[in-house]
């Protein structure tokens, strides 16, 4: 890469491997830039999108900006969002900074059944991100402050813009993560995911859901049973104004060996919700690819074509590798 | 230009839907000490018929005019026609244009004093007149107010003709002084001019009239201010509607321009507010599907003023696609009110007391609901309201004609939604 585009929302100079303006979070690339001057897919008028993202001819948005979303910091990390096959918008949103040896990433998914959720996702991403750009605590605490900050931004919207969300107070779930050298710190709330996947061995799962599933299992239900509850996939923990007090759960390690920090959101995990499986899939999709984005690329492909019936959302950070 | 504009609108659809409902707010701050962005000529007619003599209106129609000259700004093109069975320039040489300066102004005050009152009335000869004399300055901010006091004596279907060929060229503010003249004409020359129509019923508040409308005219920056509404594929404008500061239907005003898209002339602009009712029929789209069901543009020639979105999004969710936008309510029901009023008045006339009545009570709940006081004021001149929020109103059997004009002319008089109690 020779040049980096500079941020097309506030101009400002892209820093070193940032996806992501660190001076406005806005994404440098968009999915609706992907789809401008393509031809409709629903009326099949050639070159008819137009830079809305409407079609010129029959009028149907063609993309919104975030339907999908690619973050790119070459061999350092790569995240992809995606809408999914299912949902009408995509409600996950991310945040992907690095800065020589230091990394944040974030991964928030709106709660579909709340107003607003994709708003609730988006400032959620984008505060805990902006906090940890000047964290100068230990890295679990530096995260939990964060992600509690995160929480009020979200739950004040339940106050401001359209008064539906008072009703249904905007909500989403959270998971980031830090890297300082080879040390990392991650913390999260609601049932967005990390995990350590080494080049060899067994994959761990960071995090823990607050989950009914995952509740119902420590309290000694069959998994196989829990997992197929209607209720499964009911959060006990999010990011709103209906939350309560917002307490993260965190944790941090170093990592010896080399290895992928991935974080994801359950449109993904929901397809691989072993620890064996989702390392299988993960390593298959980098085995197997040239750019760390091209293997995001094919998780996101692989959830689409197992469903996809959630937004996806995956962000890949390797350490100790070749690459890294 | 510190233009804006912002649709209101309820964008979710039940499947199968058709109707795309939405109000744009289009707004002129005047921020930034606003200059016109062209030059400008105003024209002043007055009716001198016979009948001007009566009541004093010839008087009063002096100083009015006088008092119309005195509120244009140097440097704008002006001149005054009296208006008889033709048409003749009293100021200044026939054919000219003044450029208004204080010596100018008074040449034509002394010139108004030459107003005399004896001839007949030919709105359609004063009309053409006065297109003639604005078409030698092209792109200026063109007004004209009318005055008269009676009814048109051209034959059937000139003053229709000389409409159609002048309509878009130039503003025209119509008012009619005393009672004999007809609300019904002078509404089709303000419809086709994008001008007011107004009573004034007392010769003596004609000099206040011609102020404040000279002044308006005098706030006005941009000449020729345009909405283009491009729509999708198989979609149709059902209408275009001005619905604030009052009711007026652009629908029939459209030119087409390029694909899918047209114009309907909105006239000069100031410092002001407007608001336009769009309504659009659009082919149904599947569950979660969005389409752009407008762009609305403000335009003024090939510059952007101003655009805005309307969209439609198709819902399951009857708690969505249920959901009634206030502003397209209150609208709706100020587009009603006005045509339940004229109705009323017409079914009054020709003696359909039933129809009459249950019209205007009608009209009187829309008023009342809406908050439109200065509506349900002027309703109350010619039906007693016995009860406003169930429409029961009763006839009142002697009603001066000046009026029912008022109620007439100012029935289309709307107010902006919140300022309802």
């Amino acid at each position: 890469m020779s040049s980096r585009p500079d941020c097309p929302s506030c101009g400002d100079e892209r820093a070193a491997g940032a996806a992501f303006c660190e001076s406005c979070g806005k994404p440098l690339a968009t999915g609706a830039g992907r789809a401008v001057g393509h031809d409709c897919p629903s009326c099949g008028a050639a070159g008819a999108v137009g830079d809305d993202g409407y079609c010129g001819t029959c009028g149907l948005l063609a993309a919104r900006p975030r339907d999908h979303v690619e973050a790119d910091a070459g061999p350092v990390a790569a995240a992809v969002t995606d809408r999914g096959r299912r949902h009408h918008r995509n409600e996950d949103a991310m945040w992907l900074a690095a800065r020589g040896a230091e990394l944040d990433v974030v991964v928030c998914d709106g709660v579909s059944s709340s107003f607003d959720p994709d708003v609730a996702s988006e400032i959620a991403a984008e505060v805990t991100g902006k906090a940890l750009i000047t964290a100068t605590a230990e890295l679990p605490e530096s995260i939990a402050a964060a992600i509690v900050a995160a929480g009020a931004a979200v739950a004040a919207l339940a106050t401001t813009g359209d008064p539906r969300r008072a009703a249904s107070n905007p909500a989403c779930t959270i998971v980031a993560a830090c890297v300082r050298g080879t040390e990392i710190g991650y913390g999260w709330v609601g049932d967005s995911r990390g995990y350590w996947v080494p080049v060899e061995g067994d994959a761990v799962q960071l995090t823990e859901d607050d989950s009914w599933a995952t509740h119902a299992i420590s309290l000694g239900a069959d998994p196989q049973s829990a997992w197929n509850d209607a209720k499964a996939h009911a959060i006990t923990a999010w990011l709103g104004a209906d939350a309560g007090t917002i307490r993260p759960r965190t944790g941090a390690f170093f990592a010896e060996t080399p290895g992928h920090l991935v974080l994801c959101s359950d449109g993904l995990w929901n397809y691989l919700t072993e620890p064996a499986a989702f390392a299988d899939t993960v390593r298959d999709a980098l085995r197997g690819s040239a750019s760390l984005l091209e293997a995001g690329r094919k998780l996101v492909d692989f959830a689409n074509a197992a469903g996809g019936s959630d937004n996806i959302t995956v962000a890949l950070v390797p350490l100790n590798t070749l690459d890294s | 230009m510190p233009y804006t504009a912002e649709a209101f609108q309820n964008e979710f659809l039940a499947l199968g839907a058709t109707e795309v409902n939405a109000i744009v707010t289009v707004e002129q701050s005047g921020a930034e000490g606003e200059r016109r962005t062209a030059g400008a000529t105003e024209i002043i007619i007055v009716d001198c018929s016979g009948s001007m003599q009566a009541e004093g209106r010839m008087a009063a129609a002096r100083q009015a005019a006088k008092a119309a000259v005195n509120c244009i700004d140097d440097g704008v093109r002006f001149a005054i026609i009296a208006g008889v069975s033709t048409a003749q320039q009293l100021f200044p040489a026939p054919g000219q244009l003044a450029v208004a300066t204080a010596e100018t102004r008074a040449q034509a005050v002394g010139a108004i004093d030459r107003l005399q009152a004896n001839g007949g009335t030919a709105m359609g000869a004063w009309l053409k007149l006065a297109g003639q004399l604005f078409a030698q300055r092209p792109g200026d901010i063109a007004h004209a107010i009318l005055l008269t006091d009676g009814e048109n004596g051209e034959y059937k279907g000139y003053l229709e003709g000389v409409l159609q060929e002048l309509g878009g060229t130039f503003t025209c503010d119509c008012r009619g002084v005393g009672t004999n003249w007809t609300v019904s004409e002078l509404r089709k020359i303000a419809a086709a001019m994008l001008g007011t129509v107004d009573i004034v019923a007392r010769p003596q508040d004609l000099a206040a009239a011609f102020e404040q409308m000279m002044t308006a005219a005098m706030g006005k920056t941009s000449a020729d201010v345009q909405l283009k509404v491009w729509t999708p594929v198989n979609a149709t404008v059902r209408f275009v509607k001005q619905v604030e500061p009052q009711v007026a239907d652009l629908t029939g005003k459209r030119v087409e321009d390029g694909p899918r898209a047209g114009r309907y002339p909105l006239g000069a602009w100031g410092a002001e507010s407007r608001d336009y009712h769009i309504c659009v029929d659009v082919t149904p789209g599947a569950a979660g599907d969005e389409m752009l069901a407008a762009r609305v543009s403000v335009v003024e020639g090939d510059t952007v003023l101003a655009q805005t979105l309307v969209r439609a999004v198709w819902t399951e969710d009857a708690a969505l696609s249920t959901r009634i936008n206030r502003q397209v309510a209150h609208y709706t029901g100020q587009a009603e009110l006005a045509d339940a009023i004229q109705a009323g008045i017409e079914a009054r006339k020709a003696g359909d007391d039933r129809t009459a009545t249950l019209k205007f009570g009608r009209a009187a709940q829309l008023a009342h609901e809406s908050g439109n006081k200065a509506t349900e004021e002027l309703l109350a001149t010619v039906v007693e309201i016995e009860d406003a929020a169930t429409g029961t109103v009763r006839l009142r059997r002697k009603v001066e004609a000046a009026d029912e004009m008022a109620l007439d002319t100012r029935s289309t008089k709307t107010v902006r939604v919140g300022r309802s109690s």
